[in-house]
């Protein structure tokens, strides 16, 4: 009989990731509550979150363009189980509903949460608009959720 | 157990046409996926070639490092493997750099990429090494890399007692030889044997302070232009010792010999005859370097870490890639070298061990 051994061991261990130059560019954005994408001078794609090279076309991005916070429900799900947010350490509880936005002026999606969970009440298409926090600090969080347009 | 790869036969050369690399710095406040991108832009310069000429992509990092799992998706752009075969190893850069030549061996590609990158700074690497060693028997002891190392050291200091005084004149001569292109500050031996004990006998300024940095080289079937000396990668060889340092002869690096012999074999020459004009080891502290010295039979007539090898500081995982740099481009700036041997080493007191002999093609 080969029983499991419990080994309790606990690590405070951290890691701290430079942003990069876009994503730098793109945070301090969100402060002012302003959203940046970065577009690829071949392939004319509008980049949301930003990053450095188009993997398309491997071209340096430079060229910014504005976002706006609103836009198009790509895909969404609600999930019915807690979820443990791994920046705070508290749980969000269930349900909640999750989205894929294509904001407008963007190519790409961005995933957010979504301030409804009724299912029947979320379909591919819905206009969605980002709920922010009153006091932006500069990160992804600022955007609460997004709500839906009726 | 063979000790033999496949035999040398009628295989086609391997060229490396491109490398560049980052830093080694203490903290580069750039993001992995900007250093990546710096180091491939400057392999694939130095190489006369763009994304187009690149048929695969080989990358090395380490999840637990990065604090991402599959890290390698941090870097799939910048590499250029969006809609490209890219294979990610989790082991020192070096091995990379050895698989993807086993993918030009198999004729699966004409040129390949490989990039490697490693950010000590961003967490406690110290402390993130615990994890790699045992669950139920090492790391409720808190044994880590330092550890291990601290007790090899102390294996090779129990018979000699003058290994202090000679590892603190060895990190101290390549401290010297690294500076200013290291983060390490050069010191006189006197000065490394008064720096604090941080795994005795090991003192903190014999040990490579360990840093950020990102290497990228470009290994084909196709000769580099004509104008500079060409570098062949004529032999390779790895091997991995076993995981628990008790189950070894700690005072050998027992693996990096078998390694060396199996690169000779590739290259068509036995370790004996092997004359080797440059070796670039991979050794974080003195002691390692002894026993490479030992494990390769390697004497006086050969050059070993002009540049201060990784004692003036390195990053983890970019160690064994930077060694093959620096062993391309000593192989390129000197025309009396006509063989060299990069070599890296991963895992806990030197647990896996990598081999490859350049030769200068002409």
């Amino acid at each position: 009989m080969n029983e499991a051994i419990l080994v309790p061991i606990e690590m405070a261990v951290t890691w701290r990731y430079a942003s990069g130059a876009a994503m730098e560019r793109f945070c301090s954005g969100l402060m002012e509550r302003r959203i940046e994408a970065l577009r690829c001078g071949v392939c004319r794609r509008s980049y949301l979150p930003p990053r450095p090279i188009c993997g398309n076309c491997h071209a340096p991005l430079s060229e910014w363009v504005s976002v706006a916070d609103e836009g198009r429900l790509e895909a969404w799900t609600v999930l019915q189980v807690p979820m443990l947010d791994a920046r705070t350490g508290d749980m969000r509880e269930a349900p909640y509903g999750m989205g894929l936005i294509q904001l407008d002026g963007a190519d790409t999606t961005i995933n957010h949460y979504l301030a409804e969970s009724d299912p029947a009440r979320l379909s591919i298409g819905l206009r969605v608009r980002a709920v922010w926090r009153p006091e932006p600090r500069g990160a992804m969080d600022d955007i609460v959720h997004f709500e839906v347009l009726r | 157990m063979s000790e033999m790869n496949a035999p040398n036969g009628d295989r086609r050369p391997i060229f490396i046409v491109g490398v560049g690399e980052t830093g080694p710095v203490a903290q580069d406040p750039r993001s992995i996926p900007e250093m990546v991108l710096a180091a491939v832009d400057k392999a694939l310069a130095d190489a006369g070639m763009g994304h187009d000429d690149i048929d695969a992509i080989v990358t090395a990092s380490i999840d637990l490092f990065d604090g991402l799992t599959a890290s390698n998706i941090a870097v799939t752009e910048v590499v250029g493997a969006v809609m490209k075969p890219e294979t990610r190893i989790a082991a020192d850069g070096l091995a990379a750099a050895i698989h993807a030549a086993c993918e030009l061996r198999s004729e699966a590609y004409q040129t390949v990429l490989v990039a490697a990158h490693g950010k000590a700074s961003m967490s406690d690497f110290r402390s993130l090494t615990r994890w790699a060693m045992d669950p139920i028997h090492l790391q409720p002891l808190d044994a880590d890399f330092l550890v291990c190392a601290g007790l090899q050291a102390s294996a090779m200091a129990a018979a000699d007692g003058g290994a202090q005084r000679r590892w603190a004149e060895l990190a101290a001569r390549r401290r010297s030889s690294a500076a200013p292109g290291g983060f390490a500050a050069a010191l006189p031996a006197e000065a490394v044997l008064a720096s604090p004990v941080v795994a005795a006998p090991l003192r903190e300024a014999m040990c490579a302070p360990l840093g950020d940095g990102a290497a990228a080289v470009v290994l084909s079937v196709r000769p580099p232009a004509p104008g500079r000396r060409s570098v062949r990668l004529a032999g390779m060889g790895y091997d991995l010792e076993a995981h628990a340092i008790g189950d070894r002869e700690l005072t050998r690096w027992e693996g990096l010999g078998r390694a060396l012999r199996r690169a000779c074999a590739d290259a068509g020459i036995t370790s004996e005859e092997a004359a080797i004009d440059l070796a670039e080891p991979s050794c974080l502290y003195p002691h390692e370097e002894e026993l490479f010295r030992d494990a390769c039979g390697i004497g006086g007539e050969t050059v070993i870490s002009p540049d201060g090898g990784l004692f003036g500081g390195t990053a983890p995982v970019v160690a064994g890639l930077s060694r093959l740099i620096a062993a391309t481009r000593g192989l390129r700036g000197n025309a009396r070298y006509r063989r060299a041997l990069a070599h890296g080493a991963w895992g806990p007191a030197g647990q896996g061990q990598a081999v490859a002999l350049l030769e200068a093609a002409d």
